[in-house]
């Protein structure tokens, strides 16, 4: 009876574009696994002042290097145990959390903006303007990523800030060139065809038209992105360019904490599984949204 | 070209023997490369390690895990009334290295010293600017001074005459920049148009020959058969240079070497529970220490030295950094070194009068600064950068805001030897067991301007008390004299002096005969493995 009803509705009124798109979404495991993981991370970071025990800074002189809770000799206070000077590290983790997540935002927006709208004008106007912001990403393409990081973060300096702009800029190219080839499949179809007929300016050509069609594969583009700007962001805080200490970012956590690796297993395996279960999370939901978004997976 | 064809054709058969008998290869895992293969350019011991003390011998040597001098390439000396002259004697029938690129027509002699001095003293040697660099140690320790005309009257006696009496002279010739190299061999390699290689693959008097040297990688070594005190057990010496401390623990444990420099402290309690491990120990004779750069504000400024000392809670960082394993240092000198003034105050951990004195000196809202750390494992610092950050803790207490800043360690020393720094760490392991190799070397005003002396902190009162008890040869009255220094030292505070650290030296079960060395160098002559 249920059954019948529910084949009737779907038959009868075409669903919106979200709820299709969320239709399929949750029909992937693994990607509402993600998801959801994010989302309590997301509301760990914003609520860290609540939700940690102690303060990520502060300095616990007489429980330096005490295991986690549940092992022997461990402390209740420390759930996850305390690292080389005595700071709690499951404070510190949630903290992390707030930075990590915060840089990959900043790192993923900015790239993104710039490369929408570097791509825009490179597959609208195309010529000359085509050929410069398209040789410029190639050679930003050519060099490894980390290694142009390092390079810019020498210049600019080691800081959190420094290193999320260098990050932003080896993601660039990714954008502009994802940006540019949608615009050249959807320039020449009818639809903005007419528009350009009716009239439409080149601003309103780009941004209101043609951008809307091409924003799927940008969105993957971006979360899939966002584990690698917090992967990279964690290379460069152990190679010990990215934030200085005591900020507790996860990267710099795991460097500082090599040396005990065979006698405090706890203060190298916790960072050490957060940036894997976070990154995990980010490409698990960007599979689910590319295989939600695309057309061609559609039944 | 050729020269180091050859050289890696030597290599090559010493690797070649090294399959066929393994138990006479001793591998040293070490912490870096070195910077060169000349001792008097450089000033780390990592250097001295894979040169001096495998390579070369000197006039006088300090005594096998003691500081005391005994004759090395000098059999005797006498030293004249007013402390001026002095006379070596020369040992005779020492070889020099044979190698398949160069075999020396002759012994050891007079000439061999005289090249090894002039060319680190007089601008005008022919090789004075080979290799383009500096002679650092000569430099630091004042010895272009301290020195007026070296003679050799015959092939085996040597006579310096120094400008002005000097306590640690003979101390000093056995440092390591004062290793003697062939000049047989540089004469050789000046006629063949390639001086530096001088530097680069030398020849020396040592236990050991330079076989191979592959940068970051390895350096080998084979056993000089002809060497004048016997020739060593170990027939092949290798340096694995494994720059982390817990990848050399792994490899020791592993058995892939038979030696080990600067373990984590962290690891020292399970690796003395390893019965497939020794580890050795004694107090070391170092400092680890914070210097202010008092050329800038605030810190030329007395109460705000004083006032970083009383905030910094140095049981906390001995406890975290060096896990116990030393003791806290008040005075720039260690304890087991002669004239350690035991009557020296030093100050409490007390924020809140570090807090007050702060306000006293104009800085109620405290300040920003920087903190230096550097990043390498010392023996006298197993970790800068956590000190650093225990440090910034107790700073941010009483409202001092510093950053950390870090550099690679050859960049880091010569940045602050040119003073970029606020507030630096660094440390200190004596070199010839003499308290002016601490005060003068690290404190003196002379070491202000060449930038040994990181604090740049050049004060009358001390300096004078440090000058002339270099002067002085009685050691009762050099005592009394350092003992003051001390004093003026610790109430002018340029420095926080942090701790004095235990050092460690884990070592195969099977190594036999090795004996630790309380300037923190590390020598494998008379070692023998068990089978």
């Amino acid at each position: 009876m249920t059954m019948t009803s529910e084949t009737q509705t779907t038959v009868r009124m075409p669903q919106t574009p979200l709820a299709e798109f969320w239709s399929y979404f949750i029909q992937n495991r693994g990607a509402l696994i993600g998801f959801c993981f994010i989302v309590f991370i997301v509301l760990l970071a914003i609520f860290a002042n609540f939700v940690a025990p102690h303060h990520p800074h502060e300095q616990f002189r007489d429980f330096i290097l005490v295991p986690p809770a549940w092992a022997e000799g461990g402390n209740a206070q420390f759930w996850l145990g305390t690292d080389g000077v005595g700071r709690d590290i499951l404070s510190r983790l949630i903290h992390g959390a707030r930075l990590s997540l915060l840089i990959g935002l900043v790192i993923v927006s900015v790239s993104l903006v710039l490369g929408i709208c570097l791509g825009l004008i490179a597959g609208y106007f195309g010529g000359f303007a085509d050929v410069a912001i398209m040789r410029f990403s190639d050679i930003l393409l050519s060099m490894p990523a980390l290694l142009l990081a390092i390079a810019i973060v020498a210049i600019l300096g080691p800081s959190i800030v420094n290193s999320g702009l260098a990050l932003s800029l080896v993601y660039l190219p990714h954008y502009v060139r994802l940006t540019r080839a949608s615009v050249l499949t959807e320039i020449n179809k009818d639809y903005v065809i007419s528009s350009r007929v009716a009239g439409a300016g080149a601003l309103r050509l780009m941004f209101i038209v043609i951008l809307p069609n091409c924003l799927a594969p940008l969105i993957v583009q971006a979360t899939l992105g966002f584990s690698n700007a917090i992967l990279d962001m964690a290379a460069l805080g152990f190679l010990g360019l990215g934030a200085q200490p005591p900020l507790p970012e996860w990267g710099s956590m795991l460097a500082t904490a090599r040396e005990f690796i065979q006698s405090a297993w706890w203060v190298v395996t916790f960072p050490g599984l957060i940036i894997l279960v976070t990154v995990l999370a980010f490409n698990l939901m960007g599979d689910g949204l590319r295989d939600a978004l695309d057309p061609k997976l559609k039944q | 070209m050729k020269k180091s064809l050859s050289l890696f054709a030597g290599a090559a058969l010493a690797t070649a023997m090294a399959s066929t008998a393994v138990a006479d290869t001793f591998v040293f895992c070490s912490e870096a490369s070195p910077e060169g293969f000349n001792p008097a350019f450089y000033t780390s011991g990592t250097t001295f390690d894979a040169s001096s003390r495998t390579m070369f011998n000197r006039l006088v040597e300090f005594e096998r895990g003691g500081t005391s001098v005994v004759p090395g390439l000098a059999e005797s000396w006498e030293i004249s009334e007013d402390g001026l002259t002095y006379t070596f004697n020369l040992r005779e029938g020492v070889k020099f290295h044979a190698r398949s690129d160069f075999r020396p027509s002759r012994e050891f002699n007079a000439e061999d010293v005289v090249f090894s001095f002039e060319r680190q003293m007089n601008p005008d040697h022919p090789f004075h600017g080979v290799s383009n660099q500096d002679y650092a140690y000569f430099g630091y320790m004042g010895m272009a001074d301290a020195i007026d005309s070296i003679s050799a009257p015959d092939d085996y006696t040597i006579v310096f005459n120094l400008s002005a009496p000097n306590a640690t002279f003979l101390a000093n010739l056995a440092m390591d920049f004062a290793s003697i190299h062939s000049a047989e061999y540089a004469d050789a390699m000046m006629d063949a148009g390639t001086p530096n290689q001088v530097d680069i693959t030398p020849i020396g008097t040592g236990p050991f020959i330079l076989a191979q040297y592959r940068k970051d990688s390895v350096i080998r070594y084979v056993r000089h058969n002809a060497y004048w005190e016997g020739a060593a057990d170990i027939e092949r010496l290798v340096f694995s240079i494994t720059p982390d401390a817990s990848v050399r623990y792994a490899k020791l444990r592993a058995g892939e070497c038979h030696h080990m420099v600067y373990p984590n402290p962290s690891d020292v309690a399970a690796m003395q529970d390893d019965p497939n491990i020794n580890v050795l120990s004694q107090p070391g004779l170092n400092v680890g220490y914070l210097a202010f750069n008092t050329n800038k504000a605030p810190f030329d400024n007395d109460l705000v030295r004083q006032a970083l000392n009383i905030a910094t809670n140095k049981e906390a960082i001995l406890d975290a950094v060096y896990q116990g394993a030393g003791q806290v240092a008040k005075n720039p000198i260690p304890p087991t070194m002669w004239s350690y003034n035991e009557n020296v105050v030093d100050y409490d951990y007390d924020p809140e009068y570090a807090r007050q004195l702060l306000a006293e000196a104009g800085f109620e809202d405290g300040f920003e600064t920087d903190i230096w750390a550097m990043p390498v494992q010392r023996p006298y610092n197993p970790n800068a950068r956590r000190m650093a950050e225990l440090i910034q803790a107790d700073w941010a207490a009483v409202g001092v805001d510093a950053e950390i800043v870090s550099f690679e360690w050859g960049e880091y020393l010569e940045r602050t030897q040119n003073g970029e720094h606020e507030t630096m760490m660094l440390g200190w392991t004596g070199d010839n067991g003499d308290p002016d190799n601490f005060l003068n070397t690290l404190l003196g005003c002379q070491a202000a301007e060449t930038g040994g002396n990181r604090a740049f902190w050049c004060d009358e009162e001390f300096n004078s008390l440090v000058d002339q008890a270099l002067r002085t040869p009685v050691v009762e009255e050099r005592t009394a004299l350092y003992e003051e220094a001390q004093v003026v030292f610790k109430a002018a505070a340029p420095w926080i002096t942090i701790a004095h650290s235990v050092v460690f030296e884990p070592v195969r079960p099977e190594v036999e005969g090795y004996v630790m060395s309380p300037f923190g160098s590390h020598s494998f002559y008379g070692v023998s493995l068990a089978d």
